[in-house]
């Protein structure tokens, strides 16, 4: 065998490095048609399936690549906030709380292409909230614009099993139209289960949680909503904690989620829940109703038609005043990160998706767990309000008919942080662990939501 | 004047070629050459993935405000509290159980070889698996511990991880000593095993017996490496993220966290990676010196046991 010398050695080193230069441009050619795309994975195989089947029709429509990466809720985040801070970003993100948790202060901070002749050109499609979710105030250019291409939303209904209640001697239907009292109908249903010996039950799961990222917050703001508070951040961007109105709706769903869970109507594991633990306990028959975000709950049973079946979701009840509740609309979008790469292709994708029927089968082939982004789908497709659905019709209705408001975090990006840190977990901790009355721990979250907002001072044009 | 100055002309020259052969290491022609060819792809790997990070995270938590903003947060105040009890009470106990129950397992015997087997199982069996199995067992609703309670005593245990920072904290530590004790069990039973047999064999004609060859010979030569162990120990747990998250989850309302994970929180929850940096690096302080005095004691270490 040939014994290697230096000079073979580095003829060899020096070789490859040539031979990788001349590689390069081959590389850079194939990004002009290859975007990189970061998408977050379905909570059921069929929404993934779903996803490459229109990455699939896309490619072949168009001649372009998408090298795609589906990543699950949290490691996506995690990946997400990596790549914006090291600026080695892809060319197109798609994550399911990018409206609350990404968006609103890369916006602010420049960070996000825009992307209002995509948005724009669907205008008249879009749901108003979705339309509203789309636009964020960028503090560089001092000024509100499209930072967010919206394909999907969701709403937070109840779900509820339906042998349960029964099992305890109610019925469903008899369950009182509003807010507070709705919840109070189910504390009953709690003792009369015990009573026949099922010691782990509770009545409710709710999200008292300083975990996150999102159920603890939706939980809060859908009390706050409907005890009047929806004023807490207006479409100016400017907060109203000084609002009497909204001091005493804060005080009030403080009230009443530290009242249920000191009343053991919840699990003591609540306090320190994920996103994902309230639908394992709900599925586990550890609680009657659960409130939580989309019909994922559901459409994870929905190979088991028995279980499916037996599990009602319901849309809000009315505001404790008797008038009409408002749900927020979380709305699921993408957006091109700046330094991107290939910003046209990452564009065509997205016109892609946005096209009512490649949006229609694409959340239909997800089963209905997010609900499209255009009214007039599901108006015009039965799919969506199908009656022999025990899920969908209720949700359809919930997120895309009744009335919808946005979320805080596209009014002013603070409360991006004001959700991050899970301000209001924390007070119905204060209230619930620490002693502070509801009254001391709303001035409590108060006085760290202004600081928070008040780094970001929004110019009124 | 013609001698001086061509000592004086040398000299430079002289002092080139020594400054050469130092950085040459002693080495000539070739070999250098194919050590220099060695040590670039470590010294490139070391740049990228060692030297790199660590510059970039400096960077990233250089603003004196984000150790402000920290210091100002009662969670943090909360979790530098908790990271001195978890060093405190996490690495001394076990370090002393250890110390104890490595004498146990010198003794002889086929039945103490099989315990050490199965003492070690905790050790070696993957950390998450055994952190999440411990999480559900101290579920209050559905853990084993609980329905145990009940289905024997009919009562209904407290929320482990659920109200109480204390107990979730307890819980975490005592979840920690479980986890890594064998590893430093072994590690003294191996320090143990390499003191010669004649300092017993001589304390016993003395009539030295238990706790007094304990105190005399086993302790003073243990003590170095017992030292060293207790420091590498601390340097680790420092750095130990997977015990809080998968045990207690930072809960209950965030009172359990210790700097490894509230800086994962910050950076990534709270999406404000350059917090996260910052909470992380509040850890130096005790760092440093805890890695400094390690390299002290190695040095010593080298002559004694």
């Amino acid at each position: 065998m040939k014994v290697p010398t230096r000079r073979s050695v580095l003829r060899g080193a020096a070789a490859a490095v040539a031979a990788g230069t001349l590689v390069r441009p081959y590389v850079a050619n194939a990004a002009a048609g290859t975007a990189t795309v970061w998408w977050t994975q379905g909570f059921v195989p069929e929404e993934d399936a779903a996803f490459r089947s229109i990455v699939a029709e896309y490619q072949k429509a168009s001649g372009n690549t998408i090298d795609y990466s589906l990543v699950p809720f949290a490691p996506l985040m995690q990946k997400i906030i990596s790549a914006i801070t090291s600026g080695d970003v892809p060319d197109l993100i798609s994550h399911d709380v990018a409206d609350q948790a990404i968006v609103p202060q890369n916006a602010w901070n420049d960070k996000i292409v825009d992307v209002s002749d995509i948005v724009e050109a669907q205008k008249s499609e879009y749901h108003p909230t979705a339309y509203l979710a789309s636009q964020y105030y960028n503090n560089v250019k001092k000024q509100r614009s499209f930072y967010f291409i919206p394909y999907k939303t969701a709403v937070v209904p109840f779900h509820i099993w339906i042998p349960l209640v029964e099992k305890a001697g109610y019925k469903l239907a008899d369950a009182p139209k509003t807010w507070d009292a709705f919840f109070d109908f189910f504390k009953p249903v709690q003792k009369k289960l015990r009573d026949q010996g099922m010691r782990s039950l509770y009545s409710m799961g709710l999200q008292l949680t300083t975990t996150g990222p999102a159920d603890g917050n939706n939980l809060f703001h859908a009390f706050l909503i409907a005890n009047g508070g929806n004023g807490i951040v207006t479409k100016d961007g400017k907060p109203h904690l000084d609002d009497p109105q909204v001091k005493e709706a804060v005080v009030k769903s403080l009230t009443y989620l530290a009242d249920a869970f000191k009343g053991g109507y919840v699990p003591p594991g609540a306090l320190s829940w994920n996103d994902a633990d309230d639908n394992n306990a709900f599925h586990s028959k550890l609680m009657v109703m659960d409130f939580d975000g989309t019909i994922s709950t559901e459409v994870a049973l929905y190979h088991d038609k028995a279980e499916y079946n037996a599990i009602a979701t319901l849309g809000l009840p009315a505001r404790n005043d008797g008038g009409p509740n408002a749900a927020q609309l979380g709305v699921g979008g993408g957006f091109i990160p700046t330094g991107a790469k290939n910003v046209e292709v990452a564009k065509e994708f997205m016109k892609f998706v946005i096209q009512p029927k490649v949006m229609n089968s694409y959340l239909k082939e997800g089963l209905g767990r997010w609900l499209p982004a255009y009214p007039s789908l599901v108006k015009s497709d039965p799919f969506w309000l199908d009656p022999s659905d025990p899920h969908r019709p209720n949700y359809v209705r919930e997120g895309l008919i009744d009335q919808t408001v946005v979320n805080y975090p596209v009014f002013n990006p603070g409360y991006a942080e004001v959700n991050a840190t899970q301000i209001w977990g924390s007070a119905e901790a204060d209230v619930i662990r620490n002693g502070l009355t509801p009254e001391q721990a709303a001035d409590k979250a108060f006085k760290k939501i202004e600081t928070i907002l008040a780094k970001y001072p929004i110019v009124q044009s | 004047m013609a001698s001086v100055s061509v000592i004086e002309a040398g000299r430079p020259v002289l002092g080139r070629r020594s400054l050469l052969r130092t950085w040459r290491g002693g080495l000539q022609g070739s070999e250098f050459a194919w050590a220099l060819a060695f040590c670039i792809p470590y010294v490139a790997v070391f740049l990228a993935f060692v030297a790199y990070p660590i510059v970039y995270g400096l960077w990233l938590g250089h603003n004196p405000a984000l150790y402000a903003e920290l210091w100002q947060d009662p969670i943090f105040q909360m979790t530098v509290v908790n990271t001195i009890i978890y060093l405190a009470v996490g690495v001394n106990v076990k370090m002393f159980f250890a110390l104890l129950l490595s004498g146990f397992f010198m003794r002889r015997g086929w039945w103490v070889k099989g315990l050490l087997m199965i003492y070690v199982l905790p050790w070696a069996v993957p950390a998450l698996p055994t952190f999440i199995s411990i999480h559900w067992m101290l579920n209050s609703q559905w853990g084993l511990l609980n329905n145990v309670l009940w289905d024997v005593f009919h009562i209904d245990g407290p929320g482990w991880l659920d109200t109480s920072r204390w107990m979730a904290l307890g819980a975490v530590i005592v979840s920690y000593i479980w986890k890594n004790m064998p590893f430093w069990t072994v590690i003294l039973l191996a320090g143990r095993m390499s003191i010669p047999q004649e300092l017993y064999e001589a304390a016993e004609v003395d009539g030295a017996t238990g706790l007094r060859r304990f105190a005399h010979i086993s302790f003073p030569l243990l003590a170095n490496l017992y030292l060293v162990c207790t420091l590498l120990s601390t340097i680790f747990t420092l750095g130990d993220f997977n015990t809080v998250t998968f045990v207690s989850g930072g809960g209950p309302a965030l009172t359990t966290h210790v700097l490894a994970t509230i800086g994962i929180r910050d950076a990534f929850d709270i999406a404000r990676p350059d917090l996260g940096v910052a909470a992380v690096m509040t850890a130096l302080p005790l760092m440093i010196p805890l890695v400094l005095i390690l390299m002290r004691k190695l040095r010593t270490s080298e002559v004694q046991l």
